[in-house]
């Protein structure tokens, strides 16, 4: 039964739709046909039996005057009223045959094995009538005759190409009318299923689903949509708490980081210079980081909106490539190809893609290793892609590293960060109507984002 | 020397942009109690409004509306400045002339002070 589990319960309904007409249908073809060859049989054997009874009366005289010539002539009578009698034998009281008339020879296994008892027999093929033969209560004599049922052969094939033909009918009819019914019960199901499986798949919770009534199916999807409500609520409670977390973290944040840069102007000492960098840096870090989860808290409650406007693609690749190049000093970082393209688009937002993408490349490959960037224009897309030369993206990763939280494995040093900048990315291009994908060269790995040039409509 | 006056319910940032901004040759008047604006203003005459949205008991966006709808403050420009960076979208509404996002860039800021002031 263990295969039964594996198979959808759209198809468990219709297999047991099917079954269960099959075998009620079986069952009353079955009876029908048992009692229409029992009624044959039993009229049959009437019959058989009257004109034994016939042949019996009229048999009296000739046997008596053991007259063989008379007995012959009645005997061939009666086979002229009733020719499928196959063979009729008269016997006298010490059963030696007296009279024989057989249109074929008859079965003589059948003869010698019920020729002397008396009665109705049915065999394989043929019907046999044994009566006695009496005068006054004396017997004086036997009847034996042998019918052929050819016809009763006939019969049994007909019907049991008949009962093939309907069940097969049968089988269609149910099938059919499985299938449209099954729904009643299955789409309920498939649809919390359908629905189960879009959340499992997405995250996206503010999936609902709805169901009037009180079966089980029912429950089940209610304690569902219960259970997406509280997660809901939960989720929406964590970005609220983001969102004031990291609103409160901003405004210390800004107080140390305008006294470090003021210091910084001040201090012209190399070693104190070169402190107060570091901590200005690392309050710099410490913004990039409010501002993701920021951003993140705004992707789930839905609150991330684009500010479009025209800008040229060109000059935001280069704006980028030259903050990048401020960062990562030694870098070498090359626009290969110039593209002339005006964008419809939040320009802050895909800067924001480009600068997470190139410092990604930064961070991600060896140093004194280039890294490139090429955007071109086809149709009604344009595709910007950035190239590094490091080890690329551990293999089987290529759509988990676009997840939330995602960390890079198997690179040994500490790479700081929450792992929300690629999940930022992604949202950030898909809400242009765009995708952003990675894709591993040989000698590095390849970014890409594409998306329409005349804005998300 | 260009009067700027400065409003923010954080004592520490009031600090800071004074700092930043006396350093540029800038003349700074600072205020962590928004009620005092009016005699302020009057008394003190800035050259720009230097003020953050969230004031505690009032919204700065407020304020520069009221201030826009004085004849005797009309034309004082105003740039507000927030850690919540979704304001930017309603400084047009209340005739801002400028929005900075916190946490600022000091050089930035006084480069958008400087341009501004009157």
């Amino acid at each position: 039964m263990n295969f039964l589990t594996n198979i959808s319960i759209r198809n468990k309904l219709v297999l047991i739709q099917v079954l269960t007409s099959v075998l009620v249908l079986g069952l009353f073809a079955t009876i029908f046909i048992v009692r229409q060859i029992n009624d044959f049989k039993t009229r049959k054997a009437l019959d058989i039996g009257s004109i034994a009874g016939v042949i019996a009366q009229n048999s009296i005289s000739p046997l008596q005057f053991q007259d063989a010539d008379a007995e012959m002539k009645m005997l061939n009578d009666v086979e002229t009223v009733s020719p499928d009698i196959n063979f009729i034998s008269v016997m006298d009281r010490d059963r030696n045959d007296f009279a024989v008339l057989g249109k074929e020879k008859a079965d003589s296994d059948d003869y010698s094995t019920y020729r002397n008892s008396v009665g109705t027999f049915f065999t394989d093929n043929d019907l046999i009538v044994v009566r006695s033969i009496d005068n006054g209560g004396e017997t004086i004599g036997k009847v034996y005759l042998e019918v052929r049922l050819t016809e009763l052969t006939r019969m049994k094939v007909h019907m049991l190409r008949l009962a093939t033909a309907l069940a097969l009918l049968a089988v269609l009819a149910a099938f059919l009318i499985s299938i449209g019914m099954q729904s009643y019960i299955s789409s309920r199901l498939l649809a919390l299923v359908r629905v189960m499986r879009r959340v499992g798949d997405t995250g996206d919770y503010r999936a609902s689903i709805r169901d009037e009534g009180s079966d089980e199916i029912s429950v089940l999807v209610k304690g569902f949509q219960r259970l997406l409500e509280q997660i809901r609520e939960n989720e929406r409670r964590k970005d609220e708490f983001i969102g004031v977390a990291s609103h409160e973290l901003k405004t210390p944040l800004t107080n140390v980081k305008g006294y470090l840069e003021i210091l910084n102007t001040l201090e012209d000492r190399e070693p104190q210079r070169e402190i107060v960098e570091r901590a200005f840096a690392n309050a710099g870090k410490l913004e990039k980081l409010i501002a993701d989860l920021l951003d993140v808290s705004k992707i789930q409650t839905g609150q991330l909106e684009l500010n479009l406007t025209d800008f040229d693609m060109d000059e935001l690749i280069r704006d980028s490539i030259a903050s990048t190049r401020m960062l990562a000093k030694d870098r070498s970082i090359t626009q290969m190809v110039r593209v002339e393209c005006t964008v419809r688009a939040d320009r802050q937002r895909i800067e924001q893609v480009l600068l997470n993408l190139l410092s990604n490349a930064v961070k991600y490959s060896p140093e004194g290793n280039p890294i490139e960037v090429n955007a071109v224009v086809s149709g009604d897309e344009i595709t910007v892609e950035v190239a590094d030369y490091g080890p690329g993206v551990p293999g089987g990763e290529e759509t988990a590293i676009f997840g939330r939280f995602y960390r890079a494995r198997g690179i040994s040093q500490h790479i700081s960060g929450f792992g929300l900048g690629l999940y930022i990315c992604r949202d950030i291009v898909n809400r242009h109507r765009g995708r952003i994908w990675v894709r591993n060269r040989p000698d590095g790995a390849s970014f890409f984002f594409r998306m329409p040039v005349k804005g998300p409509t | 020397m260009k009067k700027i006056l400065v409003i923010d319910d954080d004592v520490d940032i009031l600090l800071l942009v004074k700092l930043a901004l006396t350093m540029n040759g800038l003349d700074v008047r600072t205020l962590s109690r928004w009620e005092m604006i009016p005699e302020t203003i009057e008394e003190y005459a800035p050259a720009l409004i230097l003020m953050d949205i969230s004031l505690g008991t009032a919204d700065g966006r407020d304020i520069c509306k009221g201030l826009k709808r004085e004849a005797l403050t009309k034309d004082i420009p105003v740039i507000l400045f927030s850690a919540n960076n979704e304001f930017q979208k309603s400084i047009g509404e209340c005739q801002a002339e400028g929005f900075i996002a916190k946490p600022f860039d000091i050089s930035d800021l006084v480069a958008r002070v400087k341009e501004k002031a009157r």
